[in-house]
This record gives C-alpha cells, structure tokens and sequence, in this order.
C-alpha cells in the first residue's frame, strides 16, 4: 500500500504508547512530541506524563470504559482533523498487534468503530503486520512499494463473508464464503501484478507483511 | 450438560490434565515448554515446529525426540509412531498466538476445525495469552491455579454471539430484561479475573474464543503491567 510521505499532520498517542515513545527519543526529545495524548491514564508511567505535561503537551482524559483508549483516541484525532482543515488520506497506528491477544483483538474492535468515527482509511501496523479492515464493496490495493513482505491474508473476524472475489492473489477467490471453521485467507501472497482487488459483501479484515 | 474445564491446569506441576502437546512454529518460553513436554503423552511438532524443538533443547536434543513432525518439510523426515492409547483429557499446542497476524488467525482457525477432529478440549498457549474456543452451551472455568494473569476476554470471532451470559468477571455479561446481551465485534469492554470460577452460557447457535492472561513461567511470577486494555 501506498503510505503517507513526510511529518504527519496530527500526532497524537494514546497514553500507553506515551511510555515507549519516550524510550526512544531521550536524545532528541524536542522533536518528538505529540500534539495530544489521551485516555484514562492508567497505562502512562507517571515520570513520562510528568515529562510530557512540562513539555506542554495536551492532555486529554477520556474516562468512557465502554470503548478502549485507541478508539476514544480517534475520536478526539477526528474532530481535530476537522477542526483545523487538515488534508488527510489515512490514519496509521503504530503498534496495538503484539503481546496480549485480548489487545490484539481490542486493535480490531476500534477499526470496527472507526468506521463510524472517520471517513478516512484507518491502519494498524506492528513490526511485520499490518491490518486494515474492508468495508463491503469494491478495493483496490497497490501492492508494489517494494516494501510489502512475502505472505498476506483476508481474516472474516468478526463475520462470515457470503461471497468474495480477488484478484492479485497467488490464491484467488470467485464468489466464495470466508468462514472462520471453512475457510480463511492466510499464508497467500501475490501475483506479479503489484495490484490486488477484493470484492466483499461483509466487513473483512486485510493483513499483510510488511518487509523488515 | 455444562462442560468443566480449568485452563490453565496443564502450566501447574502437579496438575491432573492427560495431554498431548503440539509444538508451532514461533518463540516460546523454556518453562512452558519443560513443564507441558514432561506431562504430555504424545508429543507433537508442526511444520517448523521442529526447528524450535531443536533450539530450545541444544545439547541434549536425544532426550526430547518428539513423537511426530508433520508438515511440508524438505529436509526433515516426518515420523508418526502410533503407539500411544492412553485416554487424552486436552490438548495444547505452543506457540501461535505471537509474530505474524495472519499465523494467529490460523491457530484461531485450527481451534474452528479442531471440533471436527478430536473431542477433547484443544487450547493454544503463548507466552502470556491463552486462547479456548467455547462452543455453544454452559462452560464451567476454574481459574484458580494461581497462574492466571491479571486478564482475561470473550472474543466474538468467526461470529456475533446474540446471547451471553457470565459469573465470576469482574464485568458480567447478563440478560437484561426483555433482551439478551449481544456480543457483536464490539469487543465488552475489559474483564478482569474476579474469583476462582467462570461460568460462561452461550446459546446453541454461537462459539466465542475465550482468552486469558497466564503467568510466564509456573515457578517464576512475573509482574504484568497492572492496567486495563488501552
């Protein structure tokens, strides 16, 4: 997939991430601040909320327990795409596919939601993975910028899909069921084409590796 | 008819679970492996599987020859010794859950088969998750072998589960009047481990993959980080 060249426009971290970010930057903390980092602060460890609050970062409590801290976290990143105009083609975050399974699934719950929060394309990329759920219809993935891994995978999650169609695949589908129990895309790769296009009737999660 | 189980019986040295181990092909802990290797009756690896098995037992491989090696290997012969007939309570298989999104969806997919293949309950363990898949009816957990980590979760995969109901989660899903809780890929929100027993009731239609946080090793705590998912 094609991916955003250049500074985002909107930096935001949801308080877990906070801590990791900080790890990273010690020497050149001055260029790696978020606009905003939000959520219920549990997860922040109290000398990097320290750190970022005397920095001047904003922060944002979001107390909701109905829905996880990425998702309120977009939440608040939408309303600020709107608020100041911002020319945006994707939101990309970082992180959210390691570790504990439930936040591995709790990932794709919030890409379930962002459906409903923005217009805009949502990914959530992890070391070599990456995911990117698909709406009901027709896409069309570029494959082909030399930074896509070997194996990908269409993963009907949170439902069956009745019929779904690819091209671009080494395994290609016609108008066939993906069923967790029946069948689920994993392990596929692609053909030459540096294009793959997936017709779907339900909500189906893209994967894909990404090259290390 | 409720189903029993307690999850994480197999982690415990002393536990009572009769099962079988498949090794995958992804990292897993040596106390894990050293625990469940010894109390396994057949021993199993998948794929690369073999290649692990081989790592994590450098210098004394003889001592840990698996039972079989299945897969498309090229370069290792795959052996299958039938000889085994002792009666089977679970089966675990290591490793999976970790690496590659798409080889996690794959063991979730496996648990989906696996109700066709064997009758007996097939759990799939790496580093700290845990998955089980509960078909439809009554399940009955006991979490209480002191190697529960401080989560767990009822995952709605494959399929929206339209009635659920729970005891012993600190966040129990229950019947409201009139209508009945519905899972859909609207994950609950986050459930923490609230006494020694789950009861899960799911209706005759749905499965849902029940996860769980587990302590590394069985004689090494590890501190988790204490926080709900993010």
């Amino acid at each position: 997939m094609k991916l955003q060249q250049g500074k985002p426009e909107v930096m935001p971290c949801s308080s877990e991430p906070a801590f990791q970010q900080r790890s990273f930057s010690l020497s050149v903390e001055q260029s790696f601040l978020p606009d905003y980092i939000s959520g219920d602060f549990d997860s922040i460890r109290p000398e990097v909320e320290e750190y970022y609050k005397a920095k001047g970062c904003e922060f944002i409590e979001t107390m909701d327990q109905n829905f996880t801290d990425f998702t309120k976290c977009l939440q608040i990143l939408q309303k600020k795409i709107e608020k100041k105009g911002l020319q945006i083609d994707a939101i990309v975050a970082l992180g959210g596919l390691g570790g504990r399974f439930d936040q591995t699934m709790a990932s794709v719950e919030t890409l379930f939601h962002a459906t409903s929060i923005t217009p805009f394309p949502v990914i959530v990329i992890q070391q070599c993975s990456l995911i990117y759920l698909l709406q009901p219809g027709k896409h069309k993935l570029h494959v082909d910028t030399g930074l896509e891994g070997e194996w990908c995978g269409l993963i009907p999650i949170g439902n069956a899909c009745d019929c779904v169609t690819t091209t671009g695949l080494k395994w290609n589908l016609t108008n066939h069921m993906l069923k967790f129990g029946t069948l689920v895309s994993t392990s596929n790769t692609y053909d030459d084409s540096g294009i793959v296009t997936i017709e779907t009737d339900k909500p189906l999660l893209w994967t894909m590796a990404i090259k290390e």
